[in-house]
């Protein structure tokens, strides 16, 4: 990718000067007119997805966004300037991940982009906007391989990934469940690269893998894969299993009943999966970086927010993926207002390193971005259903949280080569 | 080491579930020569349908949405149980209404049309209720689990099963031993024939697409509880439906029963030896039976190779 | 209703008025895109999807084999490219050949499993072997790097003689791929309107009876399916250098059925320039429906189910209707002139 010579600035002012001055912008384009000396406003593309397998995880990524920009505009916008969203449906699809991110920057204008759960789409988007320098946040894709082999300076990565999950959990599973395991792996990259992270922390604190279950994807029947597990009876199964597949095998393992024995370490469970089904679907234990109820100051208050902006929707409150939107957003903001410009090496300078504090993030250890791989590096909590509750929005119960120190995945840094600042593409949004 | 037996009883049960989910389509298949390919968008639909019905859905609230929550949960399943397919078929006979315009023409639009309908029920799907994952509870007496040999199997697995035994015997019942499925045998083989007898065809297409419609949601709201409900379900649903014709044989009753067996059989061993080609085998299946039977196992000639 | 029997073949130069048309239309796009509210991308995707469409339709259109499966050898084609430039050599033309080769190979084997069949169990066949490849190419991770795509797939340079034209760039890029786009209409425009095309079309009315009047009918089916996937492959090399990377979705059922709406609702089925209005229309329809509503699938899908029952001869097929209803002014000679 290092080849890209070209700069977004050159082929826009071709293309102003191919259209006679941008006179005419075509039935749809949004004209507007601003009054004289009024600073043009930011433009946001924001490419989740709307449709297929993550279309709600989508949408609630996309809440998150628009309430750190509804914010921020409140309060007069960033540098004096207003923010405009534009929003294209990415379709779960790298492909169409792609054609959208082109046409966001090269037609719609916008500065930066902002979406992401599916690893795919997230590389896909990534690729375009590195070639023509536009700042990028995967909001949600946690794929330890977008912080390693596939990150570009322009990139930044705010979910913790499959290998932080993992580090957070294995350890304590072992001594407390034994040290028998199977693995449940979805036959896919993301599954790969999770159960890799949770072998090698298997045989480093003396854990045993009896097994390693590999699941296509697609499977929608996982019930010979049960009786199978039933057969080797481990102490613990560590699933690595992701989207649809995991939703369908949820709910056998449910009617099974065989949710607490053996013990299910499920990586990471985000919100939008489970929100509003029956809390005997959601055993085992699962790793998170947020839940609307951490016992620390701002979260009611985040919350009422929340509720205040989206009266309407269905998921009555905010969980890990509307969290990361909403902060990922937020952070991109505050880095252009400490830039105090748009150029779009400025304000990924601001971002690199930079430190957020606990009280900010609402959780229990202060976070950063990772200089080397643009991966922001946080808590990571444990949690189990919450057996017994009565408010049917509360179901997870947090157990325990690992500090980002301890969670670190060590080998990212070897795996990911940034780009230079100087075969990045400058200008100014 | 694993024991096949438990495995081969899965594997039946699987098959049986296959059986099920493509039962509608080989209905319409091998009855009216149209390959249907909204068929997994009608299961879906069926099975959504029983969830509002179910859970009161749009009545929430209401008196009588009150008063029908207050129903045990086993008499309003069975009233889901009968209204999604109902829906189901209406949706269906919508469709064959707008696939005549196709008949007599190449069997490639029936194709499309379908295709396209596909679409657009699992977009209207998604904008009725959303694109969240659903839960289709069911009732307290098919539910749980039981141990056999000293493994767990699910009990509602097992009535889905049994279920699926009971459909296809009534299926083949209605084909053979009635005389509307005698008629449309006859009109399977020989359209003109039917006609001449005096027959209204065109009533007698609109029925079995229903019919098979029908079937479709049924098996939808059968799955739902295994799999869970999302609006783009159906595409889980037709590929099999479709492999298993294939490799059955297009028009053979018996030929589809037979590869669903075949097909569960070979997901269920290969999931327990060699889980990553679990889904891989249905499709080395096909390659292996229709490379050396070109009509698949039972198939006969069809006009649709025309 | 119409076919392409319909319209006479000629022999002689591939130069008439649509190709004419044609050729400027997409060699001056990159100067009137903007204008219309379009973007530079997006016109290399069409021209890419142009050139998949019209090879996808000699074998759809022209032999009346319904594939259902095609999508695979586009995918074929991208992982050819992308795996040539990987592993074997950074090279534009050694990449698109390599895209060609494997994407024909593949055709040609699938072909001939499939080219005893007729109708229905044709397209059932190629929506099987169409599975296989997808479900193949999202497995093998290590080779095509499973769901995630083959990535950092460079655009190597355009070299003729002492010129060197970087494609990074997407006017230049968009270039290259309309020259290949053209090259390629106007070798499949020679094919059908030559003996082969109406080899072709006779299979596609009876086959029976071309069997009877001494053709190869099995040969054929197969020569028309191997050339029909080596176009694919071609227009995939090319897919994947603008996308810069390789992805397992386009080999997916869904989109082969993608390509044959386009196809339809072009009028493929009644006009040489049928696939390319489909194409237009759809890449059209995606951007700017899609733009409007998240729901634009759903009127999408509405226009195409009305379009099979009313007219399933497509939009090129209601031209040549309103054509033909013109008063007889029109020379019954120029008719195809005008589709």
């Amino acid at each position: 990718m290092a080849q890209s010579k070209i700069s977004r600035r050159r082929l826009l002012t071709t293309a102003a000067a191919a259209t006679g001055g941008m006179a005419f912008m075509g039935p749809w384009t949004h004209t507007r007119v601003y009054a004289q000396g009024a600073a043009k406003p930011i433009r946001i593309g924001i490419t989740s997805d709307a449709s297929g397998q993550y279309a709600n995880s989508g949408a609630s990524d996309r809440r998150g966004m628009m309430m750190a920009i509804a914010e921020a505009n409140a309060k007069g916008g960033v540098l004096g300037r207003k923010i405009e969203t534009f929003h294209l449906d990415t379709e779960t699809t790298p492909a169409t991940g792609s054609r959208v991110a082109e046409r966001m920057i090269t037609r719609e204008n916008c500065g930066f982009l902002v979406g992401a759960i599916h690893s795919g789409v997230a590389n896909a988007i990534s690729q375009v906007a590195q070639k023509y320098g536009v700042i990028y946040l995967n909001t949600n894709s946690s794929a330890p391989s977008e912080a390693g082999q596939n990150c570009h300076r322009v990139k930044f990565v705010w979910d913790a990934n499959g290998t932080n999950f993992a580090k957070a959990s294995v350890k304590a599973a072992i001594e407390k469940y034994g040290k028998k395991w199977v693995l449940l792996t979805n036959d896919y990259v993301w599954g790969h690269s999770t159960s890799a992270a949770t072998k090698t922390l298997l045989k480093q604190y003396g854990g045993d893998m009896v097994e390693e279950i590999l699941v296509p994807q697609g499977t929608r029947d996982f019930s010979s894969q049960l009786l199978k597990i039933q057969q080797i009876n481990p102490g613990v199964v560590a699933a690595a299993i992701g989207g649809d597949d995991q939703k369908a095998m949820r709910q056998q393992i449910a009617q099974l009943g065989m949710g607490n024995k053996p013990v299910w370490l499920n990586n990471q469970q985000d919100w939008p999966d489970v929100y509003g089904l029956p809390l005997d679907n959601l055993f085992g234990m699962f790793g998170t970086t947020w839940y609307y109820k951490l016992d620390l100051p701002g979260v009611a208050d985040f919350v009422k927010r929340y509720q205040a902006m989206y009266p309407d929707t269905g998921m009555r409150v905010p969980g890990n993926v509307f969290y990361n939107g909403y902060f990922a957003t937020r952070e991109l903001i505050a880095a252009i207002e400490r830039a105090g410009s748009t150029n779009n090496i400025k304000v990924i300078k601001a971002l690199e390193g930079h430190k957020m504090s606990a009280r900010d993030r609402m959780q229990h250890h202060d976070a950063w971005i990772d200089p080397v791989t643009h991966q922001v590096q946080q808590t990571i909590y444990q949690a189990t259903a919450n057996v017994g509750t009565q408010d049917k929005d509360d179901m997870f119960k947090i157990v325990a949280s690992t500090s980002p120190q301890d969670a670190m995945d060590s080998d990212a840094n070897g795996a990911c080569k940034l780009e230079s600042y100087e075969s990045t593409p400058t200008f100014d949004a | 080491m694993t024991s096949l037996v438990p495995h081969l009883v899965n594997g039946l049960t699987l098959g049986l579930l296959f059986a099920l989910i493509a039962l509608g389509f080989t209905l319409i298949v091998g009855v009216m020569e149209v390959i249907n390919l909204a068929h997994g968008s009608l299961f879906t639909l069926g099975a959504y349908l029983a969830l509002s019905t179910i859970g009161a859905g749009w009545f929430a609230g209401t008196p009588f949405g009150i008063w029908w929550l207050d129903l045990p949960m086993a008499s309003r399943y069975f009233v889901g149980l009968a209204l999604g397919p109902v829906v189901a078929g209406a949706a269906g006979m919508l469709l064959e209404l707008c696939l005549r315009p196709t008949y007599g023409k190449a069997p490639l639009y029936g194709l499309l049309l379908t295709f396209g309908a596909a679409i657009v029920i699992e977009e209207a799907i998604r904008l009725i209720w959303g694109t969240g994952e659903q839960n289709m509870p069911v009732p307290q007496m098919i539910s749980g689990a039981f141990l056999m040999g000293g493994l767990i199997f699910s009990t509602y697995k097992f009535y889905a099963a049994g279920f699926a035994i009971v459909a296809i015997l009534m299926v083949w019942l209605f084909l053979e031993r009635t005389p509307y499925g005698a008629i449309i045998k006859a009109g399977a083989h020989d359209s003109e024939m039917v006609r001449a007898l005096g027959y209204d065809l065109a009533r007698l297409r609109l029925m079995v697409f229903g019919f098979g419609s029908a079937l479709a949601g049924i098996a939808g709201m059968v799955m739902a509880p295994i799999w869970g409900l999302r609006p783009h379900l159906g595409i889980d649903v037709v590929i099999p439906a479709f492999l298993i014709i294939v490799i059955g044989g297009v028009g053979s009753f018996w030929g589809a029963v037979a590869a669903a067996l075949l097909v569960g059989m070979a997901t269920g061993v290969t999931g327990a030896y060699a889980p990553a080609w679990s889904l891989m085998s249905m499709y080395i299946l096909l390659i292996a039976i229709v490379g050396f039977r070109a009509r698949g196992l039972l198939g006969r000639r069809s006009a649709l190779e025309n | 209703m119409i076919t392409l029997s319909d319209i006479p073949a000629r022999g002689g130069t591939p130069f008439t008025l649509p190709m004419a048309l044609f050729v400027v239309v997409l060699a001056t796009a990159p100067f009137w895109l903007q204008w219309v509210g379009l973007y530079q991308y997006l016109g290399v995707e069409i021209a890419i999807w142009i050139l998949f469409a019209m090879g996808f339709n000699l074998l759809f259109g022209y032999t009346g084999l319904h594939s259902f499966g095609h999508g695979a050898y586009l995918g074929i084609g991208a992982y050819g490219f992308g795996l040539f430039q990987q592993g074997v050599a950074v090279s534009l033309w050694g990449g698109l050949l390599a895209a060609i080769v494997a994407a024909t190979v593949a055709g040609a084997i699938v072909g001939a499993f499939l080219s005893h069949r007729r109708g229905i169990y044709y397209a059932l066949l190629t929506i099987g072997f169409g599975q296989v490849f997808w479900f193949t190419a999202m497995k093998l991770h290590w080779l095509t790097g499973g769901e995630d795509g083959l990535l950092n797939i460079p655009r190597p340079d355009l070299v003729i003689g002492p010129w060197r034209v970087n494609l990074n760039d997407n006017a230049a890029f968009y270039w290259f791929v309309a020259a290949i786009t053209v090259v390629a209409v106007v070798l499949m425009w020679r094919v059908v309107n030559a003996p082969v095309g109406r080899i072709l079309q006779a299979i596609r009315q009876n086959e029976t009876r071309a069997r009877f009047v001494g053709y190869d009918v099995w040969r054929w089916k197969w020569l028309a399916f191997t050339v029909s996937a080596a176009f694919a492959g071609l227009a995939g090399g090319l897919f994947a250098m603008a996308q810069q990377s390789a992805y397992p979705d386009v080999m997916s059922l869904h989109q082969s059925g993608i390509i044959v709406m386009m196809v339809l609702v072009g009028g493929g089925l009644v006009s040489f320039w049928g696939p390319v209005l489909g194409v237009i229309l759809y890449f059209i329809a995606r951007d700017v429906l899609g733009g409007l509503t998240e729901a634009w699938l759903l009127w999408y899908g509405l226009i195409f189910v009305v379009m099979v029952m009313v007219r399933p001869e497509g939009v090129a097929g209601l031209i040549h209707t309103l054509a033909r209803r013109a008063p007889p002014a029109v020379a019954p000679a120029a008719k195809p002139e005008t589709v």
